[in-house]
């Protein structure tokens, strides 16, 4: 349980970091189209290069969801030092970026902390892999304590 | 008791754990369509406020597939169209694609008010199969060509006849709409005119279709503009066809008419000139432009980077208009054929975007009256009835709506009513925060897509269905046939 709940804390940041480079695939794949000439609008835009990487962020997103769900439910069994905290704190931040990404699409300016939530993310699923990796100290164990 | 402490935290973690998974499976399982499945058994049965009748699956419905044009009429317009999956050249660049007689877009089939056109198609090498849909054109059921709900696909080496009278004078087009949003993309398509039987002729009539070809913008297949001879004085008819998922801006740098808007003649046109024309993914145009009386050339821009030019020269491009056209009160108004104020049934179309799964999938997915595909409504007619429709979009994007084998009249946008020309659509631009009433007549019965024509949309599940009572399928999606709509 331990393992699984860190490769799936450590999955969800490494995915975070797919995100971000999907995005960064995206924008400079339209600007180097735009600037050699091709042209880019809401009827063109379905088949032009770099949507591709777009709508697999979007679906990629949902992805790094369900990774935040099941790291909580690993959590409830993993007996790791504050690990519920920590697959709660990942799995909020994970709804944020989701809302804000959703949100940016009216308001641009939301696109802004979109992408520095991205950060948060990545630094709160590494923390939570971190603190799976530590034997768990003793005083976590009330079994030990009862017996002495 | 520490057992117990320990029995107790197992209790809750496993409760806490069931509380999480146990929903999230039954949702994914509920959203699952099985290999093989009718649109007729998809969702719930919505009547509009009509009566509920006896919806007949029995020996007493009638088969979508019998819905036909007697086979005792002769053809007077006929085509043999070959589908081909090959790669095109677009402005010099090779990229995959598809073809109709090895051009992409496929011929312009041109008919006459009133003649029956026969297509016959076959498939030389499309792997997925492929289905022609006549967009515009109020077929007859079975000819209404899509894969799984009016026949099946026709698969490599397979044949299919269409059949249908050519009554509505305008510009349509034809798509495949198997794996269409793919097929489409590809270029599988073509388009329709149908002229007037005698006078009224144009002195130059231009098929205009637009088409982004992995994000190469063209018209008819060809990048960069398209120059059309015309001279002083000359009558001209350019007829815009948006092929693509998103809608275009048509403008022009004289002032120019909106002769019709899919297919359907504006009554009383007036001049245009500071404003572009909204055409929606899969509308139409046509614009009117008389030929200057100096000899200079006109430029008619068909969308942003792609224009028609008209006679000798080769005109700067115009600036953009800030705003559209605003059709809902262009023209002058005239008498309906129906009187929707008689409407016996009323729909609403409530598009939403909300998170859950289709087909398994977890995802932010579109929705319609708040449910997800394929738990969506069957709007249920009976032949005759006046159907009113409330469309709004709180989706966040702005969605391309398109009805199957009937017109409807635009009645009202955000609650103001229409006061210009009647506004006949089968393809609705419907933005963000919009709400439309539209209304037709149920006089063509069968069963009848009613989607968003963003195709990528319609295969994400933005698919809901028009069906008249007693009226059955015996084709099903997915299955031995391989039948996919979208």
């Amino acid at each position: 349980m331990r393992t699984a709940y860190r490769v799936l804390a450590f999955a969800i940041a490494a995915l975070v970091a797919v995100q971000a480079a999907a995005i960064g695939y995206a924008v400079f794949a339209q600007l180097s189209w735009i600037e050699n000439g091709g042209t880019i609008d809401k009827a063109s835009i379905e088949s032009a290069p770099g949507t591709s990487a777009y709508i697999f962020h979007a679906l990629d997103g949902g992805v790094v969801l369900l990774l935040a769900l099941a790291l909580l439910v690993i959590s409830f069994f993993a007996k790791i030092p504050q690990g519920v905290r920590w697959a709660v704190i990942v799995l909020v931040c994970t709804i944020v970026q989701i809302a804000l990404g959703t949100l940016s699409h009216m308001l641009s300016a939301i696109g802004a902390v979109h992408g520095a939530v991205a950060l948060v993310l990545f630094g709160v699923a590494v923390m939570a892999a971190m603190r799976a990796r530590k034997p768990a100290p003793v005083a976590e164990e009330p079994v030990t304590a009862d017996v002495a | 008791m520490a057992g117990r402490s320990t029995r107790v935290r197992l209790v809750l973690s496993v409760a806490a754990a069931l509380v999480i998974v146990v929903p999230l499976a039954w949702l994914w399982q509920a959203s699952l369509v099985g290999k093989s499945y009718s649109v007729t058994d998809m969702g719930y049965l919505d009547y509009g406020g009509g009566p509920a009748g006896s919806h007949d699956h029995g020996p007493q419905g009638r088969s979508v597939s019998d819905i036909v044009v007697s086979d005792a009429r002769k053809a007077d317009v006929r085509v043999d169209l070959v589908a081909a999956q090959q790669n095109l050249n677009i402005g010099g660049r090779s990229v995959p694609g598809y073809t109709l007689n090895g051009t992409s877009p496929g011929p312009t089939i041109t008919a006459h008010g009133g003649q029956l056109v026969e297509v016959h198609l076959r498939n030389a090498s499309v792997t997925a199969g492929i289905a022609l849909h006549w967009h515009g054109v109020d077929v007859p059921a079975a000819m209404d060509g899509v894969a799984g709900v009016t026949q099946d696909e026709v698969p490599i080496g397979g044949e299919f006849t269409y059949r249908f009278v050519a009554n509505q004078i305008g510009t349509y087009w034809y798509h495949s709409h198997q794996v269409s949003n793919e097929q489409v993309i590809g270029g599988l398509f073509g388009t329709l005119v149908v002229l007037p039987k005698s006078a009224g002729r144009d002195s130059v009539d231009v098929v205009a279709a637009a088409h982004s070809y992995t994000g190469m913008k063209t018209i008819n297949g060809v990048a960069g503009d398209l120059k059309v001879p015309a001279k002083r004085g000359d009558q001209v008819r350019v007829r815009v066809i948006n092929t693509d998922n998103g809608p275009i801006e048509s403008w022009a740098d004289t002032p120019f008419k909106v002769l019709a808007i899919d297919g359907y003649a504006v009554n009383g046109p007036t001049e245009v000139t500071d404003r572009s024309v909204t055409i929606t993914a899969g509308g139409r145009a046509d614009l009117g432009v008389t030929m200057p009386s100096d000899g200079r050339a006109v430029r008619v821009q068909v969308s942003k980077g792609t224009a028609v030019i008209l006679g000798a020269g080769d005109p700067a491009s115009p600036p953009q208009p800030a705003t559209a056209l605003d059709l809902l009160s262009y023209g002058n108004p005239t008498a309906l054929p129906f009187d929707p104020a008689q409407a016996n049934r009323r729909f609403d179309y409530s598009i939403g975007r909300r998170p859950g799964f289709v087909r398994g999938i977890p995802g932010l997915w579109w929705s319609i009256n708040g449910h997800l595909y394929p738990d969506v409504p069957m709007y249920v007619v009976r032949e005759g009835d006046i159907v009113i429709m409330h469309i709004d979009n709180h989706s966040g994007q702005l969605h391309p709506m398109h009805l199957h084998g009937h017109h409807a009249v635009v009645l009202a946008r955000n609650g103001i009513a229409a006061t210009g020309s009647p506004w006949w659509i089968d393809s609705l631009n419907v933005l963000e925060g919009e709400t439309y009433d539209i209304a037709f007549v149920a006089s063509n019965p069968g069963i009848w897509l009613d989607h968003c024509h963003h195709l990528g949309h319609a295969a994400q599940g933005m698919v809901a269905h028009l069906m008249y009572e007693g009226v059955t399928t015996p084709y099903r999606v997915g299955g031995t046939a391989g039948n996919r709509p979208e």
